[in-house]
C-alpha cells in the first residue's frame, strides 16, 4: 500500500514536471534549430509552399527553420523519419494529399492517425481538366460524349500511379462511366508536357502547373476540380457543375508534428502560421500559382485528412490500384 | 535587327552592377557545388530559393542561373582530377579524364573542358536569342515514340564503348539495363528488385552508382595494387594544352555542342544522355579508337562540351513555353512563380529585361566562369602532388557527405559501399563499368517509352516508323547497327576460323 | 582443372553474368508478364536477364577456351575496411551526428591503405573534419546535427 502511494506520488511528480517542462518549453520555444521535414524532393509544389512557410516561420519564431528534403516513395520515406523523431517541437512535416493517399496504396511503418498531431491545413490546389486545343471539345460534357463515342480512344496523362492526378482521372471515369485510358509518366511535369505537345488528349493535373498554359491558349481547361470556382479561373465551371455530380479533387498542404509535441507549442505554431497565412503576400503568392490558402485549425484539420483518406481509399479499391 | 537591338537591351540589363554582383555569386556557388559530388545544383537553387525572395526577379534569376551552368562547369573538376563524378553530367569525363590525371595531364583536361565548355555556352546563348521559339516547337514533336526510337538508337550505338571484349561490354550494358529497372515501374506502379525496401522505390540514383564504381573502385583498386608505384606520375607536364590537344579537340568541341544543344532542347532526356551520345561518336570518329579509354583528350573535349551545351538549351523550353525540362528548371519555373511572373511564352513580349537579360547573363556568366576556372587549374593540380595516403581519405569523406545530402538517407551510403566492392570485382572480371553506366542511363527511358507508346497505340507497333521523326532515328538505328556489325562479323569469322585451327592443334 | 578455374577470369565474369540475369528472371516471375504488345512489368526484366544468361554463358565457355587469368588484384584489407568504415559512417550519421561519423569515416579509410602513421592520420581527421563543417553545414547549411544531442 505504501509502496503504491509512493509510486503514486513519484506519478504525478513526474506529470507535474513533465507539465512545467512543457510550459516553460513552450514560453522559451524555440531554443534551437527547428528542422521542417518535406517528404518530396525539390522543385514540386510542397516543396515551395515548405520552403515558404519555412522563411516565414524563420521570420517570426526567431530561430532558422531549416528545410530537410527526405523524398522517395510517394512521400512515405520523409513522412516516416518524421513519425521517427522526438515529439519535441523541433520536427516538423509538410504533407500533401498523398499523406491521405498514401494510407490505402502502402503498408505503412506508422499509424497515419494517431502517429503525428495536426497544426494546420495551409492551402488547396484543385486539379483542372485540361485538354489539348486540336480535341474537338469545349465542355466537359463533349468531353464524355467523345468519350463514348470513340470508346477507348481518348488518354489522360496522369503523373503516376498513385498521385493525385491519377486518383482524380480514375474519379472522374468511375463517376462517367467514360472509356478513358490513363497513361503514366514520371511526375507532372512531363504529363503536361505531352499534352500540350498533342500526343496524350487530355489530362486531369494540377492547376497549378496548368495554370499558365491556360493563359497562354496551349491547353484549354473544361473545369476545375474544387467544391467552388477558382479564383484564378472565375470564368471556368467547376466538373461538378459542368456534370460530373460529385466530382471533387484537390491537392491540399498541411504541416504536421509527431505525435505527443506538448499542446502548448502545437498552438504557438499554428498561431504564427495562420498569421503568415493571412498576410496578403501568401494569398498573393497561392492565388497567383492556382492554389488558395485554406486554413484550418488542428482541430478541423485532424477530421479533414481522415475523410480525405477514406474517399481516396475508395477510390483505389475501386480502381484496384496497387503500388506493392 | 530587332534581335541585335534586343541582344544590347540584354546585355544593357545583364552589365548592370547589381546584376553582374548576382552573377558572379551564381557562377561561383556552382562551380564550388558543382566539384562536390551529390550535391547538385537542384538542392542548392532550392536552399537558396528564400534568400532570393528579397531581391529583384531578374537578378535572382541570372543567380540561380549562374548555379546551374556553373555547377556542370565544376562537375568535371573532380571527375578528372581523382575518378570521382561530381554530377550525373561528368560520369562519362572521368573515363578519359581521370586517365590524363594520371599520365600528368590534368591541367590539359582541365583547360580543354573549361573552353570547350565556354564555346558550347557561346553558342548555346546564340543558339537561345535567335532560335528558342522553333526549337522548343521542334522539340514538342516529341511523343514517347519518337523518344523510344531515339533511345534504342543510343543502346546500338552502345557497342562503340567495347573496350577488348565485345560480348561482355554488351553483356555489361544488360547489366546496366538490369539496374535501371529498380525501383517503382512508371506504369504499373508495382516496385521492382526493391527487396522490400522504401528507400528503392524511386530506383537507385545515378550518383550513388557512380561515386561507387568509380570512385571508391577506383580507390579500392589503387590500394590492393602489390607493387609500390604512384596513383599520379610525378611529372606533371604543361597545365594547358598543347597546340596538338587543341588541334585534336576543335571537331569535338563543336559536334559535342550540336549534340549536346539537340539533347537540351528535348525535355524528355537526362543530361548524361548527352555526354555519352557525344563520347560514342568521338570514338566512332577517332581515327584511332584504341585510345579512347587511355587519356584521349577528345574523350574530355566532346562530352565536356556537350554537357554544358545540353544545361543551358534546357533554359530553351522553359523560357519559351514554360516547360520544365529538368527537375531544376521546375524548380526555376516555381522561382518565377514566386516572383510573381507567370512564365510561359508571354514572358519574352511581358519581361523583355527578364528574357533577354537573362540570355545575356548567360553569356557574361560562361567568361566569369572561363576566368574564373582557368586560374584554379594550377591550384587542382597541385592537390595532386598529395601523398596518395593522404588525398583518398578526403574522397571517401567527400563522397560520402554528397551521397548522403542527396536524400538524407543512410541507406545510398550503404548501396555506394556495395557499388564500391562491385566496382573492383568487375575490374578483377576486366567487365568495364562504362557500358554499364549507359545501360543504367538509357534503360528506364528506353522501357518507359516503349510500353507508353504501345500503350497509346493500342498496341501498334507501327507508331514507331509512321511518325517521321521516329521513322528516322529507326532508319538511322539500322544503318548504324549495320556500320557497326559488318567488321564484327567479319573478325568474328575470322576469330571462329582461328580458334577452331588452334582446337585442331591441341 | 579446378586449380585452372580458381583464376580464370572469364569463367567467373560468366557466372557473375549468368546469377544477375538468372536472379532477375526469378524475381521478375512475380511480375506480371503480359504480351510484347502489351507489356507487363515483368516482361523487361525477364526478357533482359535471359539475355544476360545467354551472353554469361558464352563468356565462361570464352573463358575455358582462352584461360585467361585474372591480374587486377585485391587487398582483403581494404576490401574490409572500406566498406566498414562506409557502415559506421551511415550508422552514426542518424544515431550520432555529423562529426563523429565524419571522423570514423576518415580515419577508418586512412587505416585501409599499406602506409599508416598514427599521428599523420589524426591530423588529417582533424583537418578534414574541421573543413567538412566548415562549409557543408555552415557554409551550404546542410541540416545535419553536428553531434546528437546537442
Amino acid at each position: 500500500m505504501k509502496h503504491k502511494v509512493k509510486s503514486l506520488f513519484a506519478m504525478i511528480l513526474v506529470c507535474a514536471v513533465a507539465l512545467c517542462v512543457g510550459m516553460a518549453a513552450a514560453q522559451s520555444y524555440p531554443t534551437k534549430t527547428v528542422r521542417l521535414i518535406i517528404p518530396f524532393p525539390p522543385g514540386g509544389s510542397n516543396d515551395i509552399v515548405g520552403r515558404f512557410i519555412a522563411t516565414k516561420l524563420t521570420e517570426r519564431l526567431g530561430k532558422q527553420v531549416v528545410v530537410d528534403n527526405r523524398g522517395g516513395a510517394g512521400g512515405v520515406i520523409g513522412t516516416e523519419a518524421a513519425a521517427k523523431s522526438e515529439p519535441d517541437g523541433y520536427t516538423l512535416l509538410i504533407i500533401s494529399s498523398a499523406y491521405a493517399i498514401n494510407t490505402s496504396l502502402y503498408k505503412l511503418s506508422y499509424d497515419p492517425v494517431k502517429a503525428f498531431a495536426p497544426i494546420a491545413k495551409l492551402g488547396t490546389g484543385p486539379n483542372v481538366l485540361a485538354v489539348y486545343p486540336g480535341v474537338p471539345v469545349n465542355s466537359v460534357k463533349e468531353l464524355i460524349a467523345l468519350a463514348k463515342e470513340k470508346p477507348g480512344q481518348l488518354n489522360f496523362a496522369s503523373a503516376g500511379v498513385g498521385s493525385f492526378q491519377h486518383l482524380g482521372s480514375e474519379l472522374f471515369k468511375s463517376l462517367t462511366g467514360a472509356d478513358i485510358g490513363i497513361v503514366q509518366f514520371k511526375g507532372g511535369g512531363p504529363a503536361m508536357i505531352d499534352v500540350i505537345g498533342g500526343h496524350t488528349q487530355a489530362a486531369l493535373g494540377s492547376l497549378i502547373q496548368f495554370m499558365p498554359h491556360i493563359k497562354s491558349g496551349k491547353v484549354k481547361a473544361l473545369g476545375t476540380g474544387g467544391a467552388k470556382r477558382s479564383v484564378s479561373l472565375p470564368d471556368v465551371p467547376t466538373i461538378a457543375e459542368a456534370g460530373v455530380a460529385g466530382y471533387e479533387a484537390n491537392n491540399w498542404w498541411g504541416v504536421l508534428a509527431p505525435a505527443g509535441t506538448p499542446r502548448p507549442i502545437i498552438d504557438r505554431l499554428y498561431k504564427e502560421i495562420s498569421a503568415i497565412l493571412s498576410s496578403p503576400e501568401t494569398q498573393k503568392l497561392f492565388g497567383d500559382q492556382g492554389a488558395e490558402v485554406d486554413k484550418m485549425t488542428p482541430a478541423e484539420f485532424g477530421p479533414y485528412i481522415v475523410v480525405e483518406t477514406a474517399k481516396w481509399g475508395k477510390v483505389i479499391k475501386e480502381a484496384n490500384i496497387k503500388a506493392e | 535587327m530587332e534581335l541585335f537591338n534586343n541582344l544590347i537591351f540584354g546585355f544593357s540589363v545583364a552589365l548592370s552592377l547589381q546584376n553582374l554582383f548576382y552573377c558572379f555569386i551564381g557562377v561561383l556557388v556552382g562551380t564550388l557545388i558543382g566539384v562536390l559530388p551529390g550535391i547538385g545544383p537542384m538542392a542548392t537553387i532550392a536552399m537558396l530559393l528564400p534568400l532570393t525572395f528579397n531581391v529583384p526577379p531578374v537578378a535572382a534569376m541570372i543567380m540561380l542561373a549562374g548555379i546551374y551552368y556553373g555547377a556542370m562547369y565544376g562537375g568535371s573538376t573532380t571527375s578528372i582530377l581523382v575518378n570521382l563524378p561530381g554530377e550525373t553530367a561528368s560520369v562519362v569525363t572521368c573515363i578519359d579524364g581521370y586517365q590524363m590525371a594520371r599520365q600528368g595531364r590534368a591541367g590539359a583536361a582541365l583547360a580543354i573542358a573549361a573552353i570547350g565548355s565556354f564555346f558550347a555556352g557561346t553558342v548555346c546563348t546564340l543558339l537561345i536569342a535567335f532560335f528558342a521559339p522553333p526549337l522548343a516547337e521542334f522539340a514538342l514533336k516529341f511523343s514517347s515514340a519518337e523518344y523510344f526510337s531515339l533511345m534504342l538508337m543510343g543502346l546500338v550505338a552502345a557497342a562503340v564503348l567495347a573496350h577488348g571484349n565485345m560480348v561482355k561490354s554488351l553483356a555489361m550494358v544488360v547489366v546496366g539495363l538490369l539496374l535501371g529497372i529498380v525501383g517503382a515501374d512508371v506504369n504499373s506502379g508495382i516496385k521492382r528488385f526493391a527487396f522490400g525496401f522504401y528507400e528503392l522505390a524511386d530506383g537507385i540514383g545515378v550518383v550513388t552508382i557512380a561515386v561507387g564504381v568509380f570512385a571508391v573502385g577506383e580507390i579500392l583498386s589503387n590500394l590492393s595494387d602489390p607493387e609500390e608505384r604512384q596513383v599520379f606520375t610525378s611529372k606533371v607536364m604543361n597545365l594547358f594544352p598543347t597546340r596538338e590537344d587543341l588541334k585534336r579537340s576543335f571537331g569535338p568541341i563543336v559536334r559535342g555542342t550540336g549534340v549536346g544543344a539537340f539533347f537540351g532542347v528535348l525535355p524528355g532526356t537526362t543530361p548524361a544522355i548527352a555526354s555519352f551520345s557525344s563520347y560514342m561518336i568521338e570514338k566512332k570518329l577517332g581515327k584511332d579508337p584504341s585510345r579512347f579509354g587511355q587519356g584521349a583528350i577528345e574523350g574530355v573535349a566532346g562530352p565536356e562540351s556537350a554537357n554544358n551545351a545540353d544545361a543551358q538549351c534546357k533554359f530553351i523550353p522553359m523560357l519559351t513555353l514554360g516547360i520544365p525540362a529538368s527537375g531544376t528548371m521546375a524548380l526555376m519555373l516555381g522561382a518565377l512563380m514566386i516572383y510573381g511572373i507567370a512564365p510561359g511564352p508571354q514572358v519574352m513580349t511581358d519581361k523583355p529585361d527578364l528574357f533577354w537579360g537573362l540570355i545575356a547573363s548567360m553569356w557574361i556568366g560562361n567568361v566569369m566562369l572561363l576566368v574564373l576556372n582557368l586560374p584554379l587549374i594550377g591550384m587542382w593540380v597541385r592537390l595532386l602532388k598529395l601523398p596518395y595516403r593522404l588525398l583518398f581519405p578526403a574522397i571517401m569523406a567527400f563522397s560520402a557527405i554528397g551521397i548522403y545530402s542527396v536524400n538524407s538517407s543512410s541507406f545510398d551510403i550503404y548501396l555506394m559501399a556495395i557499388f564500391g566492392v562491385l566496382g573492383i570485382v568487375w575490374r578483377m572480371l576486366d567487365c568495364s563499368p562504362v557500358p554499364m553506366m549507359l545501360g543504367f542511363v538509357l534503360g528506364p527511358m528506353v522501357e518507359e517509352n516503349l510500353r507508353r507508346a504501345l500503350q497509346v497505340s493500342r498496341g501498334d507497333p507501327s507508331v514507331f516508323v509512321t511518325r517521321p521523326i521516329s521513322l528516322a532515328f529507326v532508319v538511322a538505328t539500322v544503318l548504324i547497327l549495320i556500320v557497326m556489325a559488318a567488321p564484327a562479323v567479319r573478325k568474328l569469322w575470322g576469330a571462329a576460323g582461328a580458334s577452331s585451327r588452334e582446337g585442331v592443334t591441341e | 582443372m579446378k586449380i585452372a578455374l580458381r583464376n580464370n577470369k572469364d569463367f567467373w565474369a560468366g557466372i557473375m553474368l549468368i546469377t544477375t540475369g538468372a536472379v532477375s528472371v526469378l524475381i521478375a516471375r512475380g511480375y506480371s508478364f503480359g504480351s510484347t504488345m502489351r507489356m507487363g512489368p515483368g516482361y523487361f526484366p525477364s526478357v533482359l536477364g535471359g539475355i544476360l544468361v545467354l551472353f554469361g554463358l558464352y563468356v565462361m565457355i570464352m573463358g575455358l577456351r582462352s584461360g585467361e587469368k585474372i591480374t587486377v588484384h585485391c587487398s582483403i584489407r581494404a576490401l574490409i575496411v572500406l566498406p566498414l568504415s562506409l557502415l559506421a559512417f551511415g550508422v552514426l550519421m542518424t544515431h550520432a551526428g555529423f562529426i563523429p561519423a565524419l571522423a570514423v569515416l576518415i580515419f577508418g579509410s586512412a587505416s585501409a591503405g599499406r602506409e599508416f602513421k598514427f599521428v599523420e592520420v589524426l591530423l588529417l581527421t582533424l583537418i578534414l573534419t574541421g573543413f567538412s563543417v566548415a562549409v557543408f553545414s555552415w557554409g551550404l547549411g546542410l541540416p545535419y546535427p553536428l553531434i546528437k544531442g546537442f
